[in-house]
């Protein structure tokens, strides 16, 4: 890296301090705005998951008698599916903010990232009061805790890490070309099937195993599994990879972003 | 001659944009193999030059499409002149537009807050300044009402507090200042008084030429992308009337 660049990411990363509190009030703003003038409010961040996990488990549970590595299905399913739902909510909101924004990007600078960043925060603020439905499952059921549960935080920062890179890069080129975000749905409606939430990755024949391990959401949910259910070690080779694949794509998705932002007022 | 005492040194600035030619996927394909022209150069802005002396308050002539908007946004520095150079001096402050920096379901307070860390403002300078701008506002009242339920009268009073509370260096209107009523207008002329006395710099746009007349004391002429003239308000406006 030349100098001059170096010192191009120590002004953006200023910056981007400076408009630290932008960031937090922009995912207030978010969240208490969404649920304004409905009657159950913040319930629906738990009412939507839950309702899921149940449709899902009767059908993939009930009707089609899939393992669960012991533990109740709907145990198994709730520890793959809520990461996925937080990641999959992380991507569709990201692809369309800066485009709902377009009338500050039009008008005032400010580091365009921090629209990403603070709808990525307002999910995770919603994803982890939907933790309560996982919790409440595991004591109902008495599913056994391991201290194995330990890993969670790295492999959870790894998953942000991984959907960061992918919202950058899904938020900018949607401001030039719609398409992305019904696309978007598309691509995601395929990765959640071929992301073992619904099924466990043994269940996979030997031949396919190889295509996981290039999924990172299967890596990481795989991952959730093991240390939160089986109590044991995740496979750290996998998880190792999955984290320099998830930091190579977010430093290739920012610099792009950043490159990109200087136009984003011509064109949105 | 320092370049301090300028708010605003535009050079030769040039501002093309590239529209898409080929609007859907059906035409865009055929068109990339072909190679066809995929964009169109569009130039908004042909060559402006001007120096803005601090304190000064310059008003943007021009019919639509003339390019003061353009010109706005790269005040602003929202966007990158495509030739030429603008220069900046001090903190720009724009007024933003309806809607922009609020939302209609927060409150009055939670947008004044929300609206003042757009602008880069501290919650704990907000904080101290929060009864000047309500009060300047005249909105009491209101304040911990959702915003929607405002007319847009006060909506304008709300956003206009916020963007004035404190002194910026260079303030940029866009065609707003004709919401609000009478009473309000008078208020804001008295505060942009006030700021060009204390060596502010306004930047406005307006398609009302009184309004202009009333506030600015130089006048950019513009006509598709073109600069007529910079200088004296009434020879500005003079010309521009000429254009027509």
């Amino acid at each position: 890296m030349s100098r001059e660049k170096f010192f191009k990411l120590l002004k953006n990363l200023k910056l981007f301090w400076f408009y630290r509190e932008l960031l937090i009030n922009l995912a207030k703003r978010e969240i208490s705005a969404r649920y304004k003038q409905s009657i159950l409010g913040y319930a629906w961040v738990i009412i939507n998951p839950l309702s899921q996990l149940v449709v899902l488990s009767f059908v993939f549970s009930t009707i089609l008698k899939v393992p669960s590595l012991g533990v109740p299905y709907i145990v198994f399913l709730s520890v793959a599916l809520l990461p996925w739902n937080l990641f999959q909510l992380s991507l569709t909101s990201s692809s369309g903010v800066l485009v709902q924004n377009s009338s500050l990007i039009t008008k005032i600078y400010f580091p365009r990232e921090i629209l990403v960043y603070s709808t990525i925060i307002a999910k995770i603020i919603d994803f982890s009061f939907s933790l309560v439905i996982l919790a409440i499952l595991i004591a109902i059921f008495r599913v056994p805790i391991y201290w194995s549960i330990l890993w969670v935080p790295i492999i959870f920062a790894i998953q942000i890490i991984f959907t960061l890179g992918i919202s950058l890069f899904v938020s900018a080129f949607n401001l030039f070309y719609r398409d992305i975000q019904y696309l978007l749905t598309l691509f995601l409606l395929v990765w959640f099937y071929l992301t073992p939430i619904a099924y466990p990755i043994e269940a996979i024949p030997e031949k396919f195993q190889f295509v996981m391990s290039l999924n990172p959401m299967a890596v990481i949910i795989n991952a959730y599994r093991e240390v939160i259910i089986g109590g044991g070690h995740p496979n750290i080779t996998s998880l190792l990879t999955g984290l320099i694949i998830s930091m190579l794509i977010f430093t290739v998705s920012f610099l792009l972003f950043k490159k990109l932002e200087r136009s984003f007022a011509d064109y949105v | 001659m320092s370049n301090k005492n300028y708010a605003v040194i535009a050079e030769n600035l040039h501002k093309s944009y590239s529209l898409q030619r080929h609007k859907t996927f059906k035409e865009f394909l055929p068109a990339l193999f072909l190679k066809d022209k995929l964009f169109n150069r569009f130039e908004a802005l042909k060559g402006i030059n001007f120096e803005l002396e601090q304190g000064k308050s310059l008003g943007l002539i021009g019919s639509n499409g003339s390019g003061k908007s353009t010109l706005l946004k790269l005040i602003a520095g929202v966007t990158k002149p495509s030739d030429g150079r603008i220069t900046i001096n001090g903190t720009v402050a724009p007024l933003i537009e309806l809607g922009a920096g609020f939302h209609p379901e927060l409150t009055g307070r939670e947008n004044v807050y929300l609206n003042g860390s757009i602008l880069g403002k501290r919650k704990k300078d907000m904080d101290k300044l929060f009864k000047n701008i309500v009060d300047f506002a005249g909105l009491w009242e209101f304040i911990d009402q959702p915003v929607k339920h405002y007319s847009s009268g006060m909506y304008m009073r709300l956003a206009f507090s916020v963007a004035v509370s404190e002194t910026p260096d260079i303030l940029l209107v866009d065609e707003i200042l004709s919401v609000g009523d009478i009473d309000f207008q008078k208020k804001c002329l008295q505060k942009i008084n006030e700021f060009k006395k204390s060596g502010s710099t306004l930047i406005m746009v307006s398609h009302s030429i009184e309004q202009i007349q009333n506030y600015c004391d130089v006048g950019l002429t513009l006509s598709s992308g073109n600069q007529l003239f910079f200088g004296n308000i009434d020879k500005a406006i003079e010309k521009y009337k000429q254009s027509l």
